[in-house]
């Protein structure tokens, strides 16, 4: 009948049951039918642990106790209907109510533990013939133990973790409760005994007793920070992944769908996806701490308005890159109007560069469109003369502008870094 | 009806079975007048060296990212696997992070054109590329003014040096950065148009070769737009 199946789940394996005491199937309070149920094993062999137990000091009848104290009674069942029968998994939220009103009592009834230790005691002393000196650090050691078993399956561990006031606070007071329970436990053994030798021995157990809790939390300590770092990266994941979902959604899904509206409008369609183009490109290229103040970043933003507004392609390579200050300003001012200027007389790419060195600032539009005859533009017209070339010189730079019928044009700006600071 | 001159014959790599045909429609007016022959065309690492070795064309129009392999970005991996043979290779990409196309560069490709490369000037670049030249977009050239500092006022005292360019190469890197062709540069510059491939080609070594700190570091952090 009994096959050695499920001592202990190996990891990997199906998730344990909750620790948690049944409402019905009990012989007494339930607890070995919970620790059985938890850790896969016979209710009878448990029971016997149990009643094996006893009989060494008292220490089963102690932790039975202890532990129907502690483990929190399972959920009560809906009343009608739901999932039934004893493989039944409670759901989440009762699984954390569980969880949750199981700390609280954890820190209070831990003190009770304490208070009973200190009754066992005190029974020691008035001559019980209970063998303080083994069994004490042994139930003191179960106690630790079992403290940090507990752990193992809190349902969130997040909240361990969280900043909010209640859950830190518990977590200290249960890691404070621990190391109570390790000091009282040494001190019993050292004020038991005067013999030297005895007292050797004693602080061999209390050594033993540390190394058994620390053999007990490393492995814990261990996975839970594991566990922690896996989940956080997971999250930083997620949120990544949420994050180029909604953009995508936002932007190119968007996009799409307007061209499909206006496949008939060629022009508009190229506006479209010459528009989304340079978003995803951005997007994806920009540099994650790219400074929207200075030049190269300005330059882009210029151009894709002139695309935006003209429908002109615009090709732009910049070299170097500087803050915008007043001068700069003027010549993006003065770059702005070439652009546009090429954009409504050319119909083909238009070429910007801009070179931002210690020296000044060079700026170049070229086009390939029809040209023209400066001189021969009335003087009427503000463009090319006011907003250029005045504009530059007012600066302190100049600007010229290279054009022959047939042969594109190209504007040339150039500011030179002011000799004297003053 | 004698044929003067072999055609250049062209491998097409990309992963995208819609710009492969993209580009044969667009090569298809030199294919047309025999100046160009497809001679095949691959979707990613392992098939480009395959019909590479295969097909032994004079040029290949590497696409940047490639599937397959196991070096990142995949042309790289090709042009590495593929060395030794007389072919001459040109990347051809998307707008790609800077790091990527220096890669592909400095594994021996011959010059680098966006995507957005009209079809005109698409077969000119092979065809320089067939010749020997190096392949500069503005794009290129305004990167290599950028990572070799010469906004910064750094110029190369002697030709030979490596890690700077000298005045001459760096007027025909910002001419071609301002969008002009190899004749308007010479034209420009009033030296022949050898004499700008000789530059160019120059320059395509250097960015090869050098060990300039600044070429990595500088493609690392900043990404071509």
């Amino acid at each position: 009948m009994s096959t050695s199946s499920g001592l202990i789940s190996p990891a990997g394996g199906p998730p344990r049951p909750p620790l948690v005491r049944p409402r019905t199937d009990r012989a007494i309070g339930g607890v070995a039918a919970a620790v059985a149920r938890h850790l896969g094993l016979p209710v009878r062999a448990v029971q016997a642990g149990f009643v094996v137990a006893t009989l060494f000091g008292a220490s089963g009848i102690v932790l039975y106790a202890w532990l129907w104290a502690l483990v929190p009674e399972e959920a009560p069942l809906p009343p009608a209907g739901g999932p039934t029968g004893l493989g039944a998994v409670p759901d989440p939220a009762t699984d954390e109510a569980v969880a949750f009103g199981s700390r609280i009592r954890v820190d209070l009834l831990a003190g009770a533990f304490l208070v009973t230790a200190g009754g066992v005691l005190a029974a020691s002393r008035l001559g019980w013939a209970v063998r303080a000196g083994l069994v004490l650090p042994l139930l003191i050691m179960a106690a630790g133990a079992v403290i940090a078993y507990a752990q193992f399956d809190e349902v969130d561990r997040a909240r361990w973790f969280a900043r909010t006031g209640v859950a830190n606070r518990s977590a200290v007071l249960r890691l404070a409760l621990g190391v109570l329970l390790v000091v009282l436990g040494v001190l019993l053994l050292v004020l038991q005994q005067s013999d030297l030798l005895v007292l050797g021995r004693t602080l061999l157990a209390a050594i033993a007793v540390l190394a058994g809790v620390g053999v007990v939390l490393a492995p814990w300590g261990v996975r839970l920070w594991r566990d922690l770092d896996a989940e956080r990266a997971a999250r930083a994941r997620e949120s990544e992944r949420a994050d180029i979902a909604a953009h995508l959604h936002d932007s190119v899904l968007q996009t799409l769908a307007l061209i499909q509206r206006h496949s008939q409008d060629g022009a508009e369609v190229v506006r479209l996806a010459r528009a989304q183009e340079r978003d995803l490109r951005g997007w994806l290229y920009a540099a994650v701490d790219a400074d929207p103040t200075t030049m190269a970043a300005r330059v882009a933003a210029l151009t894709a308005e002139a695309e935006d507004v003209h429908g002109a392609v615009v090709e732009v390579v910049t070299v170097g890159d500087r803050p915008v200050d007043e001068r700069t300003a003027a010549l993006l001012a003065a770059l702005r109007e070439a652009v546009v200027n090429a954009a409504r007389h050319a119909d083909s790419p238009i070429r910007v560069y801009v070179e931002s060195g210690p020296d000044g600032v060079e700026a170049f539009v070229r086009d390939r469109g029809p040209g023209f005859d400066l001189d021969a533009v009335p003087e009427d017209r503000l463009g090319v003369r006011e907003s250029i070339i005045g504009r530059m010189e007012r600066h302190g730079g100049s600007a010229r502008v290279r054009s022959a019928p047939g042969e594109g044009t190209e504007v040339r700006l150039l500011l030179p870094e002011r000799k004297e600071e003053s | 009806m004698t044929v003067e001159v072999k055609p250049v014959r062209v491998v097409i790599v990309d992963d995208h079975r819609v710009f492969r045909s993209g580009v044969r429609a667009e090569l298809a007016p030199a294919v047309a007048d025999g100046r160009l022959e497809i001679a095949g065309e691959a979707g990613d690492v392992e098939e480009a060296v395959t019909v590479v070795a295969h097909t032994r064309p004079d040029v290949v129009l590497l696409d940047v990212h490639l599937p397959g392999g196991t070096i990142r970005p995949g042309g790289r991996e090709v042009l590495t696997r593929s060395a030794g043979l007389p072919v001459r290779f040109l990347a051809l990409s998307v707008s790609d992070a800077a790091e990527d196309v220096i890669a592909v560069i400095r594994a021996g490709a011959r010059g680098y054109v966006t995507k957005s490369i009209s079809g005109e000037e698409l077969i000119a670049a092979v065809l320089k590329v067939a010749d020997g030249d190096a392949v500069f977009s503005p794009r290129l050239a305004g990167f290599v003014l950028d990572a070799f500092g010469t906004s910064a006022g750094e110029v190369a005292v002697v030709d030979d040096e490596l890690d700077r360019l000298s005045a001459r190469e760096r007027e025909v890197m910002r001419l071609i950065a301002r969008g002009y062709a190899y004749k308007e540069v010479a034209r420009e510059l009033f030296i022949s148009v050898k004499t700008v491939e000789t530059h160019v080609s120059a320059v395509l070594r250097k960015l090869q070769l050098s060990s300039r700190h600044e070429l990595t570091r500088w493609a690392a952090d900043r990404r071509l737009l």
